[in-house]
C-alpha cells in the first residue's frame, strides 16, 4: 500500500473507519430526508415547472417570445447553452483527468462533480433544441438516411460538429458515472430493508457481487472510460468555441477561442462545484470527507483558469488593436465602452479580478468567501458568453443595423427554468444516489485519513461494510 | 332426317376435345368460399409473422400521425371556361394610368389569374418616365381593403343599400334641392379626367339655372376650355379642392403672366437647380415627372452634371439629395429668396429684409446666386410655399433667368392641382347659412383635410342632402346621408389629362370586388344621362369611348379607323406626347407688393413646417398596411407620426434623443392658436434650430371611421389599441388642422414636453456609418474627373508573404470558388448610390412580389421589421468630411463617440442593401443542414422547407439581410390587424409565384428568383440566350431613377457587366472576402469639399508612391473587377 507523508493534510478527517464511511454517505438515502430538502426540492421544482411552462409557450408560439431580432439572432439561448455546457465540464474533469493524474482528492468530490456535468450538459442540450425555430424537424441535423433525396448535412457547419461533440460527451460522461455508481449501488442494494428499494438498487447495481473479477474489469473499464473522457474535456468546449470561431463576425472570428473557451469552462465548472458541494458537505453532514483541504485544491484550479481567462481576455484586446482591423478594434472598444459596458465590466471584475484573490491562503481556505467567489464566477462567466455573443453581433459591420437586446420574460423564465432543473435533478442525486464514491473513498483512507495518518484510528482491521 | 338438331359453336365443340371440355367448365369461375380460401395450405406461406405486424402497425400508426400533421388542404378550383386572355402561371400585364388627387403616373398592372398583384411603371409610354412612388405601387393593396364600402349606404342602416333606392333619393333630393332654390355644390378633388368633366358638364346643365345666357364663365384653367367653355349657373357649382393646395402657384401665375396655371417644369434641362423649401423629388406637384428628369442629369459620366441647392428647415428627401443643403427657418423662404433675386436681378425685393438669414446660408445663396447667373436659360428656382407673393418671387428670379423659355413651360401646364381655396371657406358660410340644398363629395375628405374640418362637419348638418362618393365611410362620408362608393382606380375606366399635352387612359385590371360603382357613372345616372345596370355597366366607359372620338381621333392623323386608334391607346395607357414648346412670356408680376407681404412674414419662436411622407403621403391610403410600414426615407420610423426637432433643440428641452428598442421618446404638445398636437419627438440632423417638422396624413380615423384596419394603433399583442370610448386609436395626429388655407409654415406658439413618452418604432436606430470606408463611398465630381480611381475607390490589398506584396482580396480564398464564373449565367446587380433618392418604391415593390409579410409597429420597434430590401440612410458626422470618409485628426480628437453624432446639417446617403448573393457566402457554411445554397448560377438559395430554424446564418451575415419568421405571421393572433395574408380579401394580393413561408424559417431576397426562371423561359422558347432585359428584379424593375441594374454578368455585353466595371463600382465589405454578385457605385456629390479633397488625394498620392517604390504595378487598382475572373 502506498504511504503518505504524514506532513501533507490528510483527506479524511476525524476516526472513519470503512463502515462510518458506507454510513455517513448511506444515511441520507436511507433515512428520511430533511425538512429542508423538501423546501429546496419543492422551490426548485416549481422554479423548474415554470421553465418548462415557458419552454411550451416558446415552442407553441415562436421564437419572437424571445427578445431576439434581426441583428442579433442569438443571445440568452446560446449564452446559456454555452455556460451550462462550461459548468459540465468540471465533473469529466475531476474524474477523468484527475483520476489519469492520480489526484486522491478527486474522490471526495468526482461523484457528485459528476452528476452536476450530467445534469448541465442536460439543461445545455435543451438550449440548440428549443432554439431552432422548428424543433419538430431538428433531427435533421442528424446524419441519416433519408427520404429526401440525397440530402445530407452540412459537415462545413460548426453546429452540426457541436451535435457531434455534446452527444458524445453526455454519452460517455454519462457511461463514465454510472459505472462508477455500480458497486456503490450494490452497497446501497445490500443494506436495504424496503423491498421496494432493494429491486431498485439491485437493478441499478446490475448484479454487482463484489468478486475480484468485478473489481478488476471495473478498473479496467474506468480507466479506459478515463482515457476516453479526458480529450472530450477539452474537445468539446473547444468545438463548442467554433461556433463563434469559424465566423465572419468581429468579436467571434478569433482563434484563441478554443482553449480560452476551455479554461474558461474548466473555472466556471469548479465554481459550480464549489456551489454545491459547499451546500452538500454541510446538508449532508459530510465535512469529514469534503473539508477546507479540497476546497483550497478546487480553488487553486479556480485560480490558474481564472487566470488564463484574463490573460486570454487581454490577448484579445492587444489582437483587436495589433490586427489593424477597424472592425475588430471597434468591436472590443464597443465592448468595454459601448452600451454593454456594464456587461464587459462584470464579466472582467468577477472574472479576472476574483479568482486572483484565491493567491492569499486565508481567503482561499475560507469556505464562506469560497462560497462567495463561487457564485461570483458563475455570474462572471455567464456574462462572459453574453459578452462574446451579444457585444459582438448588436454592432457588427453595418451601422446601419446596430440594435440592443433585450430579455423577455420568456427569455428570463427559461434560464430560471433550467436552475430549477437543474437543481431538482441535483437535489433527486442527493436524495437517492450516493454523492461520494464509497469504494473509492475507502481506498484512501488508509493512506490520507487523518486518524491512520497520526495513528489514532481505532480498530485498525475494521472492514465491516 | 334426324328431328335433332345440333349447334356448335365450333369444330372443337363439334368434336368435344379434351382442352375445350377443361375450357367449358371454367366459364363461370365459382368463387372460394371463407373457408375454402383459408383452407388453403399454400396461405401459411404469406402470413404476416409478429415482426411483420408490428412492422406494419407501426408504419400505420406513423403514416395515420403524419397525415393528421398536414396542413388542412385547400382545393384550387380550375377554371370551367377558360378566359381566352389568361393561362393559369402566366401574367397579364395591363397598361394604365394612377391619379389618386394628388400623384399621377402611367403604370403597368400585373394580374395573376384575373387578380391585380403588382404595379410598376410604364417607362414606355406616359409623361413620368416609368417612375411611380411607394404610394403609388403599394394602391394594389388598398383594392383588396376588406373596410372598403362593400355597397351604397344611406345614413343610419348598416346595411348596403341598392342603387336604385340610392339612386332615386339623391334624384329626390337634388330635385328638392333645385325646387327650393338651394344651391347644388359638387366637391371634389382636382378634377383631370377629361371625361369625368364632361359628365360633370351634363351633371350641371341637368340642374343648373343659368345665370345669363350669354355669361361665360372666366377660363379657370386652361384644359378645361378646350373642352368646353362652362356656362355658369346661379345654383349649381362644381368646387374642386385638394388637401395640399397649389393654389399660391396658381395665383402667382396669374399675377405674374396672366395665366392662372400650375406651368410644366422641366428638371432635365436645368444645370442648376435651387429649391426653396420644395421637396420635388417626393411629393410637389407631378414628382413622378420630375424625378425622372431630375436624375437625367445626376450621371457623372454624362455631358454634365447639374447642381442642386436646397434650402429647407425639415431634412426632406429632396435635401438629403442636394449637393448643397443650406437650412433655414419655413419664415425666412421668402427671405432666401428676395436674397437670391437681389443677387441675381441686382434689385431687391423692397421692404425684404435679408439680413436675418444665417451667415451659411447667405454664403451658400450667394453660390447658388452665382451659379443660376452663370447658367441663364438652363436653371430653375422652385419653392414648395403655397404663398402666392413668395411664388412671385419665384417667378421673378426665373424670369430674370431666362428660365420661361426653356426650363419653365407655361404653355403646357399641369392640369393637377386646382384647389380654389377661397371657395371652400365661402362654401362652409354657405352651408352654415342653410343655402346648400344638396352637396355631392368625390375623391375628397374635408372633413378630415381641412384645418377647419370641424366646421365643416358641423355645416354639414345644415345641408339637405349630403352624398359622399367615396371608397370608404371615411370622417367625411360617415356624416353625410349617402355614400355611393367608387371603384377602387383599379376596377374602372378613366382618363386623365394630367398635362395639357397629354391624355390617357386609366383601364380596369379586375372585375369590381364590391356592388361600387364608378362615380362618373353615378352624375351620370343622377343626371338622366345613363342607367346603371349592376357591376358591368359600361356608361362611363362608353363615354370616354365616345369623347376619344369625338376629341382625340378626330385631331390625330396616325389612326385611319377609331378601333385601332382605341385599341393602340388602350394598349400603351396614352398616345403620343404632343409638344407644346416653351415660349418666353412677359413678367408682370408686382414684386414689390409680394415683397411687402413677404416681409409680413413673420417668424415664431418655433416655427412648424408640414410635410408629406413618401409613405403616407397626404393620408388617402392610411390604411394600407404596406406604406404603413415603410419605414421613412429619412427618419426610418414605421407606423407613426412625429414631430422633427434638431437634437440640439431637443438637449435644451431636455428631451430624450435616443432612439431604440427600449428608448422612449418624449411626447411634446405643440400649440397653434386653439389647436394642441400631441406628438413624440424625433431627434433630426439637419433641421433648421428652432424649427420642427410635421407630417401630413394621420391621424384618420379619429372616430373610428371604417378606413382600414391597418390605419389605427395596434398594441404589444396585436389587438387594436383602444382609445376614448373603446373606439379604435388613431395614429399620430392630423397636420391638416393646423394648415390655415393650405399654408403649410407655421409659427407654433409653444412647444412644451409632456410628461409622457412613447416609443417610436425605427427600422435603423444607429445613424451614422462610424467613418467605415468600405460601405458607403463617396467622392465629388471634381474629384471624379480629375483623379484616377484609387482615390476615391480604391481597393482593398493584403500583404501575403515575407515580401508583404499587396495583393488584391480577390486573391486569398479558403474555400474553392463556386464555378459561376464564365460558366452558364451568373446573376448579378449593380446599384448606384448617385442615383439612388431613397424614395422606397423598391422596398414596396419587393414587399408586393415577394409576398413580405407586415409585422406591424410592436414587431418593427423590436428591430424584427421583415423587408427583404431595405434602404439604409447614413449621416456624415463631423469627423467625417462625406460620409464613410474619416478626418483623422479630428477623430484621434473625438474618437468614437464623435463618430456616432451626425452633423447639425450633415451629408446624406441613402443605400439599397439586400442580399449580396455572395459567392463565398458566410451563411452557406454554418448552415447545419444545408438549407442555404449556392445555386450554379450565382444565386445564394434559401430552401424554406429544408430550414430548422438556427439562425447562425443570419448571425454571420455581414450584411445583416436575412429574416427570420419568429411567429407564424399569415395565422397569428398578434399580426390579425396588420398582416393582410390573414385576411381573405387582402391574401388575393400575394404573388403565387412565391410561397408565403411559415414560421420558424429563415428568408432573405432570392434576386427574385421567380422572375429569373420565367425570363429564362422566355429566352427558351424563344430559342436564343437570355439577354438583357429578359431578366430583372422587383426593385430593378420599379426603381423610378434606375438606380438599379440586374443581369447575366457572365454575358459581356450586359449592362450589369459593363456597370460593375466601371470606375465607381466597389463591392461593400470587400475585405471580408465575400465575393458578392452585387456592386455598389459611387455617389458622386457636385460640390466643393476640400476637406475630402485633401484626403482622397492624398490618398491616391501616398498609394501611387508606395507603388512606384516597390517597383510594380499596383494590381489592385488597374484590374479590380476583372480580377475574380480567374477561370
Amino acid at each position: 500500500m502506498h504511504k503518505e507523508a504524514a506532513i501533507r493534510e490528510p483527506l479524511i478527517l476525524g476516526h472513519k473507519s470503512y463502515h462510518d464511511i458506507t454510513e455517513d454517505v448511506c444515511r441520507s438515502i436511507e433515512g428520511k430526508a430533511p425538512k429542508a430538502w423538501y423546501i429546496m426540492f419543492g422551490v426548485a421544482l416549481l422554479v423548474g415547472l415554470y421553465g418548462v411552462g415557458c419552454i411550451m409557450y416558446l415552442l407553441g408560439t415562436g421564437i419572437g417570445t424571445w427578445g431576439l431580432n434581426k441583428t442579433v439572432e442569438w443571445a440568452w439561448d446560446i449564452t446559456n447553452f454555452v455556460w451550462w455546457v462550461g459548468i459540465g465540464h468540471a465533473g469529466t474533469l475531476i474524474s477523468a483527468v484527475l483520476l489519469l493524474f492520480r489526484q486522491r482528492w478527486r474522490m471526495a468530490i468526482n461523484r457528485s462533480a459528476e452528476a452536476m456535468t450530467i445534469f448541465a450538459v442536460f439543461m445545455a442540450g435543451m438550449f440548440p433544441l428549443i432554439h431552432m425555430g422548428r424543433l419538430w424537424v431538428g433531427y435533421w441535423v442528424m446524419p441519416i438516411p433519408n427520404q429526401f433525396g440525397s440530402l445530407w448535412v452540412n459537415f462545413n457547419s460548426p453546429l452540426l460538429w457541436d451535435v457531434f461533440a455534446i452527444s458524445t460527451y453526455l454519452s460517455v460522461s454519462l457511461v463514465f458515472w454510472y459505472i462508477g455508481l455500480i458497486p456503490d449501488f450494490a452497497t446501497i442494494r445490500d443494506r436495504a430493508k424496503s423491498p421496494v428499494a432493494k429491486k431498485v438498487y439491485s437493478i441499478l447495481s446490475f448484479g454487482w457481487s463484489g468478486r475480484a473479477k468485478h473489481w478488476n474489469r471495473f478498473e479496467i473499464v474506468s480507466l479506459v472510460l478515463a482515457g476516453l473522457a479526458t480529450p472530450l474535456v477539452f474537445s468539446v468546449h473547444s468545438i463548442v468555441s467554433f461556433d463563434f470561431a469559424t465566423s465572419v463576425i468581429p468579436g467571434w472570428h478569433t482563434t484563441i477561442f478554443p482553449p480560452y473557451f476551455v479554461a474558461g469552462a474548466v473555472f466556471s465548472g469548479f465554481a459550480m462545484v464549489q456551489t454545491l458541494l459547499l451546500i452538500l458537505r454541510k446538508g449532508m453532514k459530510l465535512e469529514a470527507y469534503i473539508h477546507v483541504k479540497h476546497v483550497e485544491y478546487m480553488n487553486i484550479v479556480i485560480m490558474v483558469t481564472g487566470s488564463i481567462v484574463g490573460v486570454a481576455y487581454l490577448t484579445e484586446l492587444f489582437m483587436s488593436w495589433y490586427s489593424g482591423v477597424e472592425y475588430e478594434s471597434y468591436a472590443f472598444i464597443n465592448r468595454a465602452t459601448g452600451p454593454y459596458w456594464w456587461a464587459y465590466a462584470a464579466m472582467m471584475t468577477c472574472n479576472v479580478v476574483s479568482p486572483q484573490l484565491m493567491w492569499f491562503k486565508k481567503l482561499r481556505r475560507s469556505l464562506l468567501f469560497t462560497f462567495f467567489i463561487s457564485i461570483v464566477v458563475n455570474i462572471g462567466m455567464w456574462f462572459e458568453r453574453f459578452v462574446i455573443i451579444v457585444t459582438s453581433i448588436h454592432r457588427d459591420y453595418l451601422p446601419s443595423t446596430w440594435s440592443m437586446f433585450y430579455p423577455t420574460w420568456v427569455d428570463i423564465g427559461i434560464f430560471i427554468g433550467t436552475l430549477g432543473l437543474f437543481f431538482m435533478f441535483y437535489l433527486l442525486f442527493a436524495r437517492y444516489f450516493p454523492v461520494l464514491a464509497i469504494s473509492e473513498l475507502k481506498t484512501i483512507v488508509k493512506i490520507s485519513g487523518e486518524s491512520y495518518k497520526n495513528d489514532t484510528a481505532p480498530g485498525h482491521h475494521s472492514d465491516k461494510h | 332426317m334426324g328431328t335433332t338438331k345440333k349447334y356448335w359453336k365450333g369444330l372443337d365443340e363439334l368434336n368435344a376435345s379434351p382442352q375445350f371440355t377443361e375450357r367449358a367448365e371454367k366459364e363461370f369461375p365459382q368463387e372460394l368460399s371463407v373457408d375454402q380460401f383459408l383452407a388453403d395450405d399454400k396461405l401459411k406461406e404469406s402470413s404476416t409473422g409478429r415482426r411483420d405486424f408490428l412492422k406494419f402497425l407501426g408504419f400505420s400508426v406513423a403514416a395515420a400521425t403524419v397525415a393528421a400533421c398536414e396542413a388542412p388542404v385547400v382545393n384550387a378550383v380550375p377554371y370551367v371556361v377558360k378566359p381566352e386572355d389568361i393561362t393559369p402561371g402566366v401574367a397579364n400585364w395591363y397598361a394604365s394610368s394612377y391619379y389618386d388627387g394628388s400623384s399621377y403616373a402611367s403604370i403597368l398592372v400585373k394580374t395573376r389569374e384575373g387578380r391585380p398583384i403588382h404595379i410598376k411603371g410604364n417607362r414606355d409610354h406616359g409623361i413620368t418616365y416609368g417612375s411611380v412612388n411607394p404610394q403609388i405601387a403599394a394602391s394594389v393593396l388598398s383594392l383588396y381593403d376588406s373596410e372598403r364600402l362593400k355597397g351604397p349606404q344611406s345614413m343610419g342602416a348598416a346595411e348596403a343599400s341598392a342603387w336604385t333606392t340610392i339612386d332615386a333619393d339623391v334624384v329626390k333630393g337634388l330635385n328638392a334641392a333645385t325646387s327650393k332654390g338651394k344651391k347644388i355644390v359638387l366637391l371634389s378633388s382636382s378634377v383631370i379626367s377629361p371625361s369625368t368633366l364632361d359628365v360633370i358638364g351634363g351633371f350641371m346643365a341637368k340642374y343648373g339655372k343659368v345665370a345669363s345666357a350669354l355669361a361665360v364663365a372666366p377660363i379657370a384653367v386652361e384644359g378645361e376650355a378646350s373642352m368646353m367653355a362652362a356656362p355658369v349657373y346661379e345654383n349649381i357649382e362644381h368646387i374642386q379642392y385638394d388637401a395640399i393646395s397649389y393654389n399660391g402657384i396658381r395665383e402667382a401665375n396669374l399675377a405674374s403672366f396672366g395665366k392662372r396655371i400650375i406651368p410644366d417644369y422641366d428638371f432635365s434641362k436645368a444645370k442648376v437647380i435651387v429649391s426653396v423649401g420644395c421637396d420635388f423629388l417626393n411629393s410637389w406637384i407631378l414628382s413622378t415627372q420630375f424625378v425622372g428628369q431630375y436624375l437625367m442629369n445626376r450621371n457623372p459620366d454624362g455631358t454634365f452634371m447639374s447642381r442642386h441647392f436646397q434650402f429647407e428647415s425639415n431634412m426632406s428627401m429632396t435635401g438629403s439629395n442636394a449637393d448643397v443643403r443650406g437650412m433655414i427657418k419655413p419664415s425666412e423662404y421668402g427671405k432666401a429668396l428676395a436674397f437670391l433675386h437681389k443677387e441675381i436681378t441686382g434689385t431687391a425685393v423692397s421692404s425684404v429684409d435679408t439680413s436675418s438669414l444665417s451667415e451659411d446660408a447667405q454664403a451658400k445663396l450667394k453660390m447658388a446666386a452665382e451659379e443660376l447667373k452663370a447658367n441663364k436659360g438652363a436653371s430653375l428656382v422652385v419653392s414648395g410655399s403655397n404663398k402666392k407673393s413668395i411664388q412671385v418671387v419665384v417667378n421673378s428670379i426665373n424670369n430674370a433667368l431666362n428660365n420661361y423659355s426653356s426650363v419653365i413651360n407655361l404653355n403646357d401646364p399641369i392640369m393637377m392641382f386646382a384647389s380654389e381655396d377661397d371657395k371652400v371657406n365661402t362654401l362652409i358660410k354657405d352651408m352654415t347659412d342653410k343655402k346648400i340644398g344638396a352637396l355631392i363629395m368625390w375623391d375628397t375628405n374635408p372633413a378630415y383635410s381641412l384645418s377647419n374640418g370641424d366646421a365643416f362637419k358641423a355645416a354639414l348638418a345644415n345641408v339637405d342632402m349630403s352624398v359622399a362618393m367615396s371608397r370608404y365611410a371615411d370622417e367625411t362620408a360617415s356624416v353625410c346621408n349617402y355614400i355611393c362608393p367608387d371603384h377602387h382606380a383599379l376596377e374602372s375606366w378613366n382618363d386623365f389629362n394630367p398635362k395639357m399635352s397629354h391624355y390617357s387612359l386609366a383601364q380596369p385590371t379586375i372585375r369590381p370586388l364590391n356592388d361600387t360603382r364608378s362615380s362618373s357613372e353615378s352624375l351620370m345616372v343622377w343626371s338622366g344621362q345613363a342607367t346603371h345596370v349592376g357591376p358591368d355597366s359600361t356608361n362611363f366607359h362608353d363615354k370616354i369611348k365616345k369623347n376619344w372620338e369625338l376629341f382625340g381621333f378626330s385631331q390625330q392623323t396616325e389612326y385611319l379607323d377609331f378601333h385601332s386608334y382605341w385599341s393602340a391607346h388602350v394598349h400603351n395607357s396614352c398616345g403620343n406626347v404632343m409638344t407644346l414648346p416653351a415660349t418666353a412670356v412677359a413678367f408682370a408680376g408686382d414684386v414689390a407688393a409680394a415683397g411687402k407681404d413677404i416681409a409680413s412674414i413673420t417668424g415664431g419662436e418655433w416655427e412648424i413646417s408640414l410635410y408629406q411622407k413618401a409613405s403616407i403621403g397626404s393620408g388617402i391610403q392610411a390604411g394600407n398596411p404596406w406604406l404603413q410600414e415603410m419605414p421613412d426615407p429619412i427618419t426610418k420610423v414605421t407606423w407613426d407620426n412625429y414631430v422633427t426637432m434638431s437634437p440640439a433643440d431637443m438637449a435644451a428641452m431636455g428631451l430624450s434623443i435616443e432612439i431604440g428598442q427600449e428608448s422612449p421618446s418624449n411626447v411634446v404638445s405643440v400649440k397653434v392658436g386653439e389647436k394642441e398636437l400631441v406628438l413624440p419627438v424625433y431627434a433630426q440632423p439637419g433641421q433648421m434650430a428652432k424649427t420642427i417638422g410635421i407630417a401630413l396624413g394621420y391621424g384618420r380615423g379619429e372616430n373610428d371611421e371604417k378606413i382600414g384596419r391597418s390605419a389605427f394603433h395596434t398594441d404589444e399583442f396585436g389587438k387594436h389599441a383602444a382609445g376614448s370610448n373603446g373606439t379604435r386609436k388613431k395614429i399620430g395626429e392630423n397636420g391638416f388642422k393646423i394648415a390655415v388655407g393650405g399654408v403649410l409654415e407655421i409659427n407654433a406658439e409653444s412647444i412644451s414636453k409632456t410628461a409622457y413618452t412613447y416609443i417610436l418604432a425605427c427600422t435603423q436606430t444607429h445613424s451614422t456609418v462610424m467613418g467605415r470606408n468600405s460601405i458607403v463611398k463617396e467622392t465629388t465630381l471634381d474629384i471624379y474627373k480629375a483623379q484616377p480611381k484609387g482615390a476615391y475607390n480604391h481597393a482593398h490589398v493584403l500583404h501575403s508573404g515575407w515580401n508583404h506584396d499587396e495583393k488584391p482580396i480577390s486573391e486569398f480564398d479558403l474555400w474553392d470558388a463556386h464555378p459561376v464564373e464564365h460558366v452558364g449565367h451568373r446573376w448579378a446587380m449593380t446599384i448606384d448610390l448617385n442615383s439612388c433618392i431613397g424614395c422606397g418604391s423598391c422596398l414596396i415593390a419587393c414587399q408586393s412580389e415577394n409576398n413580405v409579410p407586415v409585422v406591424g409597429r410592436d414587431e418593427v420597434r423590436r428591430g424584427r421589421d421583415m423587408h427583404w430590401l431595405r434602404i439604409d440612410r447614413y449621416y456624415a458626422s463631423d469627423v467625417e468630411p462625406t460620409v464613410g470618409t474619416k478626418d483623422l485628426d479630428k477623430f484621434n480628437e473625438g474618437g468614437f463617440g464623435a463618430l456616432e453624432i451626425p452633423s447639425d446639417n450633415p451629408k446624406v446617403i441613402h443605400m439599397p442593401m439586400m442580399c449580396q448573393h455572395c459567392n463565398h457566402a458566410s451563411c452557406e457554411t454554418v448552415c447545419p443542414v444545408a438549407a442555404t445554397t449556392h445555386s450554379n448560377e450565382g444565386l445564394n438559395q434559401m430552401s424554406y422547407n429544408r430550414c430548422i430554424g438556427t439562425r447562425y446564418c443570419a448571425n454571420n451575415c455581414p450584411y445583416k439581410v436575412r429574416r427570420f419568421n419568429w411567429f407564424n405571421y399569415p395565422s397569428y393572433r398578434k399580426f390579425t390587424e396588420v398582416n393582410p395574408a390573414q385576411d381573405d380579401l387582402g391574401r388575393m394580393v400575394l404573388n403565387p409565384d412565391v410561397v408565403v413561408r411559415t414560421r420558424g424559417v429563415m428568408e432573405k431576397c432570392s434576386f427574385c428568383v421567380q422572375k429569373i426562371q420565367a425570363g429564362k423561359l422566355v429566352a427558351k422558347k424563344e430559342d436564343r440566350k437570355v439577354i438583357d432585359g429578359d431578366v430583372t428584379t422587383a426593385c430593378a424593375d420599379v426603381c423610378p431613377t434606375n438606380a438599379i441594374i440586374v443581369g447575366d454578368w457572365n454575358d459581356v455585353e450586359s449592362k450589369v457587366r459593363k456597370s460593375s466595371q466601371e470606375d465607381r463600382a466597389y463591392q461593400v465589405l470587400e475585405e471580408v472576402g465575400t465575393k458578392p454578385n452585387v456592386w455598389y457605385k459611387v455617389k458622386v456629390r457636385n460640390e466643393n469639399n476640400d476637406a475630402l479633397e485633401a484626403i482622397q488625394v492624398a490618398h491616391n498620392e501616398h498609394n501611387a508612391e508606395e507603388h512606384s517604390d516597390e517597383g510594380h504595378e499596383d494590381p489592385a487598382h488597374t484590374e479590380e473587377g476583372h480580377t475574380e475572373g480567374g477561370h
